[in-house]
C-alpha cells in the first residue's frame, strides 16, 4: 500500500488523519503487523530534547541614531560574532560569558530572550563616514529585534556513542561526569522515539522539511554539520554517531518549555534543544522504519579516560539495556544516566501528535534529500601544498 | 525503627573520644557513617542513626553534652522541578539511589529519605536544578 503526501495533508486538514507517536506505534505494529497498521496509520511523530551544541541564534538589532557599524557586540557580557553586516550578530550557544565564568554563557542568553527578558547589548566600533556611531550599551528583548531566529548547524544527531571512564579520577566531559573505575555511563539518544533513527535512511526527512523546534515550527535547512553516513549498521539503523541536521526556526515563537541552557561542571555549556519531526507512512518500508524499538537500537559504549578522538568501543549496548538503569561493562554493573530527557522527548512526540490532529502541522515534501553517501572527514596538520 | 541523620562538628580535641563506640554501646543505636573529615581544625561526622525515638534522643544529649555540635539533616539537597528536565543525569551520579526515574511518567523523583548529603549530585546537573538545600 501506498500513500502520498497530499493524501496525508488532505486527512490532516480535515481533522481525519491516523497518528500516533514512534513509541506507540511499536505495540500496534507488534498487535497487528506492519500491513495493516500501514494501512491504519497516517503519521507516526517522534521527538528528542537533549544538549546540542552546535546551536545558536542569528540577531538583527535594528539602526540606532545616529547609525552604528558594530564590530564588537556582547549580549549580558557574552561576545556575540558580529562580523556580518552592520546591526547583525550571530550568539552561538556555547560562548561563554568573557570574565572567565563557564557557567554562563550564550545558551542563557539564548534561553532569557526566549523566556521574554531584557537582555543588556553593549557593542563597539571604529567608526565609518556611514555609521559614525562608535559605542552602544542599551538593552533589547525578543520584541526590539527584527529578526532573531534559531539557526543550529548541528542538531538531531542520529545515535551517539555511551561514555564512560575507565581512570582514576572523576572526569568533567560534554556527556556529563563521569565517576572513576567505570563508576557510571551516560548516553544521549532518545532512542526509539528520535527522529533520524526513525527515517534511517532519510527518505522524508531533507531539506525544507517542517519540524518542531524548541517549540516553534522550523525547518530543516542543510545537512548538519559531521553527517556521515558510513557508520556500522544492525537492525536498519547506524550503531554509533551518524546523520546530523542543520535546523532554522523563529526564536520569537520558541518557549523556555523546549530551549533551555545547561552546564555541564568543568566543561562548559551547551544548549537544550527540543526537536520533533513528523514522519509520514508513505508505504510499508516507512512503517518498519518507525516500529524501530529500543531493544534494535545499539549503541558504541566508549572510554572518555582515553584522550583521543578514535576509541575503541568497549563494546556494543541496546538502549534498552541503558534504559534499564544499569549495563554490564566487563562483568561490573554500572548504573547508567541519560542525557538526552526521555520525559521530554516523549512530551515532543505527543505535542506534535497532538498538532497534526488538529491540523496545525502539515507534512512537508523535501525539497531535496540530504546526501546518500558522506564521511566524516579528521583534522590533519597538513602544509599547504598538501591540501591544495 | 527510625532512622535520623545528624551532621556533628568537633574541636580538635574531642577527636579522640571514642563518641561512635559510645553510642552503639551505651544507646544501643546503629551507625552508618556517611561521611568523616578530620583535619587540625577538628572533625566533621555524618552519621545515619537507627534506633528508637527516645534512645536517639539520649545519644544527642550525651554528644551535646560532651561539647558536639549537633545539625539534624532534615532535607540536605532541593531539587527544583521547574528547572529539571528529567533527564536523569543525577540518577547515575547517587551512590543510593535516592533519585530514581519512574518507568511509566519518565519523571525522575528524589527520595529525601534516601539521601546522604554526599552532595555528588549537585555540581552534575547540568540544569543547575539540584541545590544545597541552604542556597535553595
Amino acid at each position: 500500500m501506498k500513500r502520498t503526501y497530499e493524501e496525508i495533508n488532505q486527512k490532516i486538514q480535515k481533522g481525519d488523519a491516523v497518528v500516533l507517536t514512534a513509541e506507540e506505534i511499536i505495540e500496534v505494529v507488534e498487535r497487528e503487523g506492519i500491513e495493516r497498521a500501514t494501512k491504519e496509520v497516517d503519521v507516526v511523530t517522534t521527538g528528542t530534547f537533549g544538549a546540542m551544541c552546535s546551536s545558536g541564534a542569528f540577531l538583527n538589532f535594528g539602526h540606532s541614531e545616529p547609525p552604528m557599524k558594530m564590530i564588537k557586540v556582547w549580549l549580558n557580557d557574552v561576545p556575540a560574532y558580529a562580523g556580518l553586516a552592520a546591526v547583525d550578530a550571530y550568539l552561538g550557544a556555547t560562548e561563554p560569558r568573557e570574565d572567565g565564568s563557564i557557567e554562563y554563557g550564550g545558551a542563557n542568553v539564548i534561553e532569557e530572550l526566549v523566556a521574554g527578558k531584557a537582555v543588556r547589548l553593549r557593542a563597539t566600533s571604529y567608526g565609518t563616514d556611514c555609521y559614525p556611531r562608535k559605542d552602544i550599551d542599551t538593552f533589547v528583548s525578543l520584541k526590539t529585534l527584527n529578526q532573531a531566529y534559531m539557526y543550529n548547524p548541528r542538531n538531531a544527531y542520529q545515535n551517539y556513542g555511551v561514555a564512560t571512564n575507565s581512570s582514576e579520577r572523576t572526569l568533567y566531559t560534554y556527556m556529563g561526569k563521569l565517576l572513576p573505575r567505570y563508576g557510571n555511563a551516560t548516553y544521549s539518544s532518545a532512542g526509539q522515539l528520535s527522529p533520524l533513527l526513525n527515517d534511517p535512511q532519510l527518505r522524508t526527512i531533507g531539506i525544507g522539511t517542517r519540524i518542531f523546534l524548541g517549540g516553534a515550527h522550523g525547518f530543516v535547512s542543510w545537512e548538519g554539520t559531521q553527517f556521515k553516513t558510513n557508520a556500522a549498521v544492525l537492525n536498519g539503523v547506524p550503531t554509533g554517531a551518524s546523520r546530523t541536521l542543520a535546523v532554522i526556526g523563529d526564536l520569537k515563537e520558541m518557549s523556555t518549555e523546549y530551549v533551555r541552557a545547561v552546564s555541564f561542571n568543568k566543561y562548559g555549556l551547551s544548549l537544550a534543544v527540543g526537536i520533533g519531526i513528523p514522519i509520514p507512512i508513505l508505504d510499508e518500508d516507512m512503517m518498519r522504519c518507525v516500529s524501530i524499538r529500543d531493544e534494535q537500537i545499539f549503541a558504541p559504549i566508549l572510554d572518555y579516560a582515553v584522550q583521543s578522538r578514535t576509541k575503541t568501543p568497549i563494546r556494543e549496548v541496546s538502549y534498552a539495556e541503558l534504559r534499564s538503569g544499569s549495563i554490564d561493562i566487563n562483568g561490573k554493573k554500572v548504573k547508567t544516566s541519560a542525557l538526552s530527557s526521555y520525559y521530554k522527548a516523549r512530551q515532543i512526540a505527543e505535542e506534535v501528535k497532538k498538532q497534526v490532529m488538529n491540523g496545525e502541522f502539515l507534512l512537508t515534501q523535501l525539497v531535496q534529500g540530504l546526501p546518500a553517501e558522506k564521511v566524516q572527514k579528521p583534522l590533519e596538520l597538513h602544509t599547504r601544498e598538501e591540501v591544495e | 525503627m527510625p532512622v535520623k541523620k545528624f551532621l556533628l562538628t568537633f574541636d580538635p580535641d574531642l577527636v579522640s573520644e571514642p563518641i561512635t563506640f559510645r553510642m552503639v554501646k551505651d544507646f544501643d543505636l546503629m551507625i552508618n557513617i556517611l561521611r568523616a573529615e578530620v583535619d587540625e581544625n577538628g572533625g566533621r561526622l555524618m552519621l545515619a542513626l537507627e534506633g528508637s525515638g527516645p534512645q536517639i534522643q539520649k545519644a544527642v544529649k550525651y554528644l551535646e553534652d560532651v561539647g558536639v555540635a549537633v545539625q539534624e539533616l532534615k532535607e540536605y539537597i532541593r531539587k527544583d522541578d521547574a528547572k529539571c528536565t528529567n533527564c536523569g543525569m543525577c540518577i547515575s551520579i547517587c551512590p543510593v539511589t535516592a533519585y530514581q526515574v519512574d518507568k511509566k511518567t519518565w519523571k525522575v523523583v528524589f527520595l529525601n529519605e534516601k539521601c546522604i548529603a554526599c552532595g555528588m549530585c549537585i555540581d552534575a546537573c547540568p540544569l543547575g536544578a539540584i541545590k544545597l538545600r541552604a542556597q535553595a
